[in-house]
């Protein structure tokens, strides 16, 4: 990881490249929370190889390539030797000639057979046109192609027998190559290199299905007597060498210096000014982004924009065309590029950026992945993209070899934005986040030796990757899909077990909802099965695209809702409560005057009921009812207990410590997220007894409110025994992998947490350490914030 | 988490699986952590109520023909033609400009595990006919089990020759790429990929779209050709057939799959006939 050092917000320099940092912080100085720079890098260079098809050597010479970078040249070498390789380099440091050679030179030679996997399709198309260009250049004759969900029928039959080099996308290879790899014989009987771009987005659930995909197509290449290399390309992560290898299965080359040359970098961290003090109210992250946006064009720097929605990047597109765009004579300065807009306008967007007609460009993360946009100098991030790589990646868009470049990390009020901008050294400091997959997770697993039974039969004996298939197939076979015969189990079923998985989720029991208005039937949305009873009740509004239906029947068995559009003037909101109980210890330790654990619950979500609130008042107008049955699930938990004398020494009543409880869990669950890179929801926290008997929420104004089995109130006194628990827990039956690590760094969680909730400018609590608090002018020394700081502090060692 | 079958299955209904046909009652949670995985099994077994398959009697498992290898069964046929024999067959309904050798025709059709498509489905049926001055002559191959793919694969190849051509109904589409990926599974020599091959569902839907309901094999047999089934099984049906049988229940539905492959067969020929005049 490059060091970072502190901006000198006094440049000798004049250009106006060198001066916009320090000008952002003489005009703000109360916003400018953190500035800091990274170093210029000479670029480092080697020959072409030696031993490169001299074709080849002419194509690169005809596009402008005299010489590799030594990274580019490093991985020719490793891959020459027969090694699997990581490519760990930043953003625009020519990743893509490192993968390119090798298989083109292979194609040339020996006639040998690549397949490409990159996680969008536009990213495909890409390499196609570019590996189509460099054939042309030289007269190769390799053939590329996309083959996904968008190839023509007709076309299929000729890549399958004809390509050298096949771009697809996780999906397709899960459910549209490998169920039907007979059909690809030729190919995959020649297949020498496999290449996967942007590993460090399989992680998490993603991740851990798309190692099963690869176990089953290294079994099916084992079938055709090939072992085909993985040439791997992965943004910074902090444990890129071992995230490659747990994807792979294998050991891997790491090649992480870049050689590519890059300009100096300037990072500012900026937090929005306080508008509010009463209510702690910041200005919006939009007004900033706004403002810097404009600053930077007006000096004539090339900006780009992340906006975290599609709504927030029309609308910051809106104020900033209002400024530049405002006579239609003159050709568009500003463009906004997101998902939603046709294929052909991002194509020509891409172009008009790469041929520098563009001055402000506004963007989801659609742009994040690799798309060729050619040279920015300023890249301002509108909110903070929940991990610290992948802000380095969004700020690698901007660089140019001889001049500094700008990035801006504007803060929202999440409590995440707010945690990071507040702690500049954290940001400085951190290694970028480690990438976790649980691939043996048993759910996924089942899953894929699914479909791996259906694609090869299973002889006894075999394995599955690393694990042992026994139990699973036992399963297989007592469900009626495989049949154990003669020391084989073979596929007997009449279902196509790969359409069923997505390699999104762990969970085949996906909901979709019907539109029923008008006596339509067509289906406009689908919600996966845990976030059904949240969403799906009769009687909820759903919104789709902004328009608001309402849902009239829920068939539960049949995973269907069926809704009809709605003009009501409310929107719905679940009650809903979870209740742990632990199962199993795994490993516990003493932390401070409590006790830590890593080990195995189980989660009941019970949704009881939910408000109607009036848009634009939020006035509560009335409940409903609901009734569904009980979500629950055995998963994997991190938790931190104390014991009940403890706690009458520390707080002077129950609910006082349930308040502390409730307020250290959501300071620990914002940076415990933030340690692991949890996904969105993947990581979820709660307060409860340990033996299941009751659950806590906070009812929204600081005070915890206790709930027994059957969801009714209780209060704390009440109870005969009382030892509160903290939990933080995977979101997935089996788990996902993201509580052990916890466990492991818990001391560092209690840490950071304390900090945080230390740290904050609010009186008695916020969303951005303890929750949200109604402040009634408790003591000081009483209020969320302090209880929860007691309770953090005595938790760590003494 | 340590693993065992009744955890599994615990999770498989926690991530909204459809719970398998047999549970009644929830497993028990698994708190203790068992050495033995099939003792756990039985445990559970003790507690769900199975629908077993009903134990068969000996005189139920009776096919027709003869077992030629291990779980290969052969039922051989000859069924004389009422239509006078002609040596070579007017393909112009193929849009083909030479006629084709009628002794060379192989009339074949087959029966699968399912219609899904993919590596996972198999035949477990070949039904073949071929013409002679004497007749008809159908040959059916049935696999009992798994095992005997491969024996099934190799000999319906053995009836095969260069001149061969294969006529089927959507077996361009369904019947011959499906047996060719058997054959490469099973690391054959495929045989169908060099041979001719008359696909009769095309030239079908030429004379008759619009005509009757549909273009299915049924609806021409009985609209067109005046044959009528008795008792027929429908196609749907075989999968589950054959399944049953091969765990050990009645041959009864089986044979009407014979019976209804047999009849394919036949139809497929005489509509051959009826298309070349």
């Amino acid at each position: 990881m490059t060091q970072l050092a502190r901006l000198d917000l006094e440049p000798t320099q004049t250009d106006v490249g060198h001066l916009l940092a320090p000008r952002l912080a003489r005009k703000y100085p109360e916003r400018v929370t953190g500035a800091f720079v990274v170093p210029a890098r000479e670029g480092c260079y080697v020959d072409l190889p030696s031993d490169l098809p001299a074709p080849l050597h002419g194509a690169l010479r005809t596009r402008g390539r005299e010489r590799l970078y030594s990274h580019q040249g490093a991985c020719w070498d490793a891959v020459q030797r027969g090694e699997d390789v990581v490519v760990v380099t930043p953003t625009a440091s020519g990743k893509t000639l490192c993968y390119t050679l090798p298989v083109v030179a292979g194609a040339m030679t020996r006639r040998s057979k690549a397949l490409y996997l990159f996680p969008t399709k536009a990213l495909a198309q890409d390499q196609v046109a570019e590996l189509i260009e460099l054939s042309k250049a030289g007269d190769l004759g390799v053939r590329a192609a996309t083959f996904d969900g968008d190839t023509p029928g007709d076309q299929r039959q000729a890549i399958r027998l004809s390509g050298d080099i096949v771009v697809t996308n996780p999906d397709m290879l899960h459910q549209g190559i490998l169920p039907h790899h007979t059909k690809w014989a030729q190919f995959l009987e020649n297949l020498a290199y496999v290449v996967i771009d942007e590993i460090h987005a399989y992680r998490g659930v993603f991740g851990s299905h798309l190692v099963n995909v690869l176990r089953r197509l290294e079994r099916i290449c084992a079938f055709y007597g090939v072992r085909p290399q993985f040439i791997l390309c992965s943004a910074t992560i902090g444990n890129p060498k071992e995230h490659a290898e747990a994807l792979i299965g294998r050991p891997v080359t790491a090649i992480t210096e870049s050689g590519a040359p890059a300009g100096e970098k300037h990072v500012l961290l900026w937090n929005p000014p306080v508008v509010n003090p009463d209510l702690g109210l910041r200005a919006s992250a939009r007004s900033q982004s706004n403002r810097i946006a404009r600053m930077a064009i007006k000096a004539g720097l090339k900006t780009l924009v992340f906006a975290q929605s599609r709504t927030m990047v029309e609308v910051l597109t809106k104020y900033l065309k209002d400024v530049f765009d405002h006579d239609p004579r003159k050709p568009a300065r500003i463009r906004a590029y997101r998902g939603g807009y046709l294929p052909t306008e991002r194509r020509e967007a891409e172009r008009a950026m790469r041929d520098g007609r563009i001055d402000g460009i506004v963007s989801t993360s659609a742009l994040e992945l690799g798309v060729d946009i050619g040279a920015l100098d300023v890249v301002v991030l509108n909110g903070y993209p929940g991990s610290v790589s992948g802000t380095w990646q969004r700020f690698g868009r901007a660089g140019r070899r001889q001049k500094p470049s700008l990035g801006v990390l504007v803060a929202s009020s999440d409590p995440l934005d707010q945690y990071i901008v507040r702690h500049p050294e954290f940001f400085s400091d951190a290694s970028p986040e480690h990438a976790r997959i649980a691939p043996d997770q048993p759910v996924i697993l089942l899953d894929h030796i699914r479909c791996a039974a259906f694609e090869l039969p299973f002889l006894k004996g075999d394995t599955f990757g690393p694990v042992d298939p026994a139990v699973y197939l036992q399963l297989l076979a007592e469900d009626g899909v495989l049949h154990p015969e003669g020391g084989r189990w073979e596929w007997i079923a009449e279902s196509y077990p790969a359409g069923a998985v997505s390699l999104r989720s762990v969970a085949d029991g996906n909901f979709v909802v019907v539109d029923r208005t008008d006596g339509r039937q067509v289906i406009i949305a689908e919600v996966d099965f845990s976030s059904a009873p949240l969403m799906l009740y009769e009687g909820a509004i759903h919104m789709v695209q902004s328009t608001p239906f309402q849902v009239e029947r829920l068939d539960w068995e049949g995973r269907k809702a069926y809704v009809t559009r709605t003009h009501v003037d409310y929107y719905t909101d679940a009650i809903d409560y979870t209740r742990l109980k632990v199962l199993e210890s795994f490993n516990s330790a003493v932390t401070g005057v409590g006790q830590v654990h890593h080990g195995e619950v189980h989660v009941v979500r019970r949704v009881s009921g939910y408000k109607k609130i009036r848009y634009y008042t939020h006035e509560n107008i009335g409940y409903g009812p609901v009734t569904l049955p009980d979500q629950e699930m055995h998963t994997t938990a991190c938790w931190w207990q104390l014991p009940e004398p403890v706690l009458h020494s520390l707080f002077d009543n129950r609910q006082q410590a349930l308040d502390g409880f409730l307020g250290a869990a959501h300071a620990l669950h914002v940076v415990a997220r933030i340690a692991v890179m949890a996904d969105g929801a993947d990581l979820q926290k709660a307060v409860g007894s340990g033996d299941g008997a009751w659950s806590a929420t906070g009812d929204g104004r600081g005070r915890g409110q206790l709930r027994a089995t059957d969801g009714a109130a209780v209060q704390a006194d009440a109870l005969a025994r009382f030892e509160p628990t903290v939990y933080l827990y995977d979101n997935y039956p089996g788990g996902v992998g993201l509580s052990e690590p916890l466990f492991q760094r818990q001391a560092e969680l209690l840490q950071r947490a304390q900090s945080l909730v230390e740290a904050c400018d609010c009186r008695a609590g916020c969303p951005g350490c303890v929750g949200p608090v109604l402040d009634e002018g408790v003591p000081l020394t009483e209020g969320p914030r302090q209880l929860a700081l007691r309770l953090l502090r005595a938790l760590q060692a003494a | 988490m340590t693993l065992n079958l009744a955890r599994l299955q615990a999770l498989r209904r926690q991530s909204g699986a459809p719970a398998a046909a047999a549970v009644a009652t929830p497993a028990p949670p698994a708190a203790k952590i068992d050495a033995d995985p099939l003792a756990r099994l039985r445990g559970l077994l003790r507690v769900k109520r199975r629908d077993a398959p009903a134990p068969a009697s000996a005189e139920d498992r009776m096919l027709p023909g003869r077992e030629i290898a291990p779980g290969l069964w052969l039922q051989e046929a000859r069924l004389p033609f009422d239509l006078p024999w002609q040596p070579h067959l007017d393909a112009a309904f193929a849009r083909r400009d030479a006629p084709l050798p009628t002794s060379e025709l192989l009339f074949f059709d087959t029966e699968t595990t399912g219609l899904a498509g993919g590596t996972g489905t198999r035949a477990f049926m070949i039904g073949a006919a071929t013409l002679d001055p004497a007749g008809l002559h159908i040959r059916q191959l049935t696999i009992t089990t798994t095992r005997a793919e491969p024996a099934m694969l190799d000999l319906f190849r053995g009836w095969l020759r260069p001149s061969t051509i294969l006529v089927s109904y959507n077996g361009k589409s369904y019947d011959a790429p499906l047996l060719k990926t058997r054959y490469r599974l099973m690391r054959q020599a495929e045989p169908l990929s060099a041979l001719d091959h008359v696909d009769l569902l095309h030239p079908t839907r030429r004379r008759y779209r619009g005509v009757f309901e549909n273009c299915r094999l049924g609806t021409i047999e009985r609209r067109v050709l005046g044959i009528v089934r008795e008792d027929d099984l429908p196609g749907s049906e075989a999968p589950g057939a054959w399944l049953d049988y091969l765990r050990g229940s009645s041959a009864k539905q089986l044979r009407r799959v014979m019976a209804h492959n047999h009849q394919d067969v036949v139809t497929l020929a005489r509509l051959a006939i009826h298309l070349g005049r």
